[in-house]
């Protein structure tokens, strides 16, 4: 965190970005969230609408926090942050509720929830409170992509094993394996997808570490 | 800086950061609030208008029930639908069912807190004759209330349910919210349903297939294309979601408590709102 603020200037737009969405993936990597991602995955439909939600209210956040940080006071900044957080939360709940209806019927409860996502509090602490409008704008467009793409992967997972659909388009005749659909079949998607994650962020180390001992250890 | 100096600035930002949090909201509630209860309105529309199959030429009266404890009073408004504020016609009734007072519309409004809301009910009617109802009702589900809207047709046979609110587990209590478990109630009469029971036996395929088709095909032409069918189920009970017993019992109990409801409140109210209302 010290290191932080050293830092002579923010990192750039583009790492900003894929450090969200790969890197430092809320869901997959931070682990951070990992209730309201369980909760809502059991359709992509669901996973999209709370990721989109998500993302407005990181987005809202950030920049408010980043426009308003000198003004904070240090000693009730948490507070602070929950207030934010709860104002553009409540804003975004009722503009669902009012101009979708049918899809607030179905994802209305868990959107109240994102108040308490840690993945936002954590972005506002380290990121939005420490850097400029501009920066903290990517930072949280990065996460909020970060979270929504992996409320997608889960929910197209967990929607094509429990219910053999997608987007609601029957696949496969009846419910091939229901336990992915509820509650603890979330918990192992989630454990499944954060394992390949792994598995490909070791592979893609080791094809570039053999490409670096190839190129003759030049940097080495 | 003095310790009484930060407590000063520390109540000033959050008092600021809170007025401010409050405008934005107020701001939002006032853009969106007409446009909510707009959608709230359309989307028991549809409901009425596909539960009992109306059409353009229908009306659609909304009455509101509430209790006074305090003067042991039932108190109905009837109003058109969707005609929020609008003077309501008012039926007082004392707890024994004997009418206390009946204002037209313009009557003075009830005052706030005065009355608990009982619930709703909508009676569609052409030139005066009731054509059917749609009664609002809610039961206790596995992990919290159901909220359902059921159609009754003028024999006070069901015409239909749609569960509009719940939180059973998806795959599982979900399936209540079906038209296929659904189904199983229309066409079974008030006392039919009163003694109702819920079975954990098997639902026959011919049966399920039938009740698959109400999602393409109106409640009213599927009636009469599987008269045979439903007459033979109607003297079997209702066949449970597999794995969600408590949540078919549940949404069938209340459904007969709410049609037992329904039936006794309009013993009462027949006489005033049945005809030319």
């Amino acid at each position: 965190m010290s290191a932080a603020l050293q830092d002579p200037g923010p990192p750039p737009a583009r790492q900003l970005i894929l450090n969200g969405i790969f890197t430092e993936n809320p869901v997959f990597r931070l682990a951070l969230s990992l209730c309201p991602a369980v909760a809502v995955t059991t359709t992509v439909m669901n996973g999209i609408i709370l990721g989109v939600a998500v993302l407005l209210v990181q987005v809202l956040s950030s920049a408010t926090v980043a426009i308003a940080r000198s003004f904070i006071h240090p000693r009730v900044r948490i507070p602070v942050y929950t207030i934010i957080i709860a104002v553009w939360v409540s804003a975004i709940d009722m503009s669902l509720a009012a101009f979708v209806p049918t899809l607030y019927a179905q994802v209305g409860l868990y959107v109240k929830l994102i108040v308490a996502f840690a993945i936002i509090i954590s972005r506002l602490e380290v990121f939005a409170s420490r850097y400029p409008l501009v920066p903290s704008l990517w930072d949280a467009l990065g996460m909020g992509l970060g979270f929504l793409f992996a409320l997608v992967v889960i929910g197209a997972m967990r929607e094509l094993l429990g219910n053999g659909s997608l987007f609601g388009v029957a696949l496969a005749p009846g419910k091939p394996l229901l336990f992915f659909a509820l509650p603890a079949g979330g918990f192992f998607s989630i454990a499944l997808l954060m394992a390949l994650f792994n598995w490909m962020e070791r592979r893609a180390a080791e094809a570039a570490g053999a490409r670096a001992r190839a190129a003759g250890g030049s940097h080495a | 800086m003095s310790a009484r100096e930060e407590t000063l600035r520390i109540t000033a930002s959050m008092t600021v950061v809170c007025a401010l949090g409050a405008a934005v909201l107020g701001g939002v509630y006032v853009g969106t609030e007409r446009y909510a209860r707009a959608a709230q309105s359309r989307g028991e529309r549809n409901a009425i208008v596909e539960l009992l199959g109306l059409d353009s030429t229908a009306r659609v009266t909304e009455v509101r029930q509430f209790l006074a404890e305090d003067r042991g009073e039932v108190v109905y408004e009837a109003r058109p639908f969707g005609a929020e504020g609008a003077p309501a016609r008012r039926l007082v009734f004392a707890l024994d069912g004997r009418l206390v007072a009946q204002e037209g519309a313009g009557g003075a409004v009830l005052p706030a807190g005065a009355a608990r809301p009982l619930g709703r009910l909508f009676l569609a009617s052409r030139d005066g004759l009731p054509l059917g109802f749609v009664v609002e009702g809610t039961a206790r589900g596995y992990k919290n209330r159901i909220r359902f809207l059921v159609g009754i047709g003028r024999d006070f046979s069901i015409a239909g349910v749609r569960v509009v609110e719940h939180e059973e587990d998806p795959g599982l209590g979900a399936e209540v919210a079906t038209r296929v478990f659904g189904g199983q109630f229309i066409g079974r009469d008030a006392a039919n349903i009163a003694a109702l029971a819920v079975t954990r036996d098997p639902m026959p395929e011919d049966w399920r297939s039938a009740l698959a088709q109400l999602t393409r095909v109106p409640a009213e032409s599927w009636r009469a294309r599987q008269a045979g069918l439903i007459a033979r189920e109607r003297a079997r009970p209702i066949y449970a979601v597999t794995g969600a017993t408590i949540s078919s019992r549940a949404l069938t109990e209340g459904l007969k408590s709410t049609v037992d409801h329904f039936r006794r409140r309009w013993a009462l109210l027949e006489p005033w709102l049945g005809a030319g209302s």
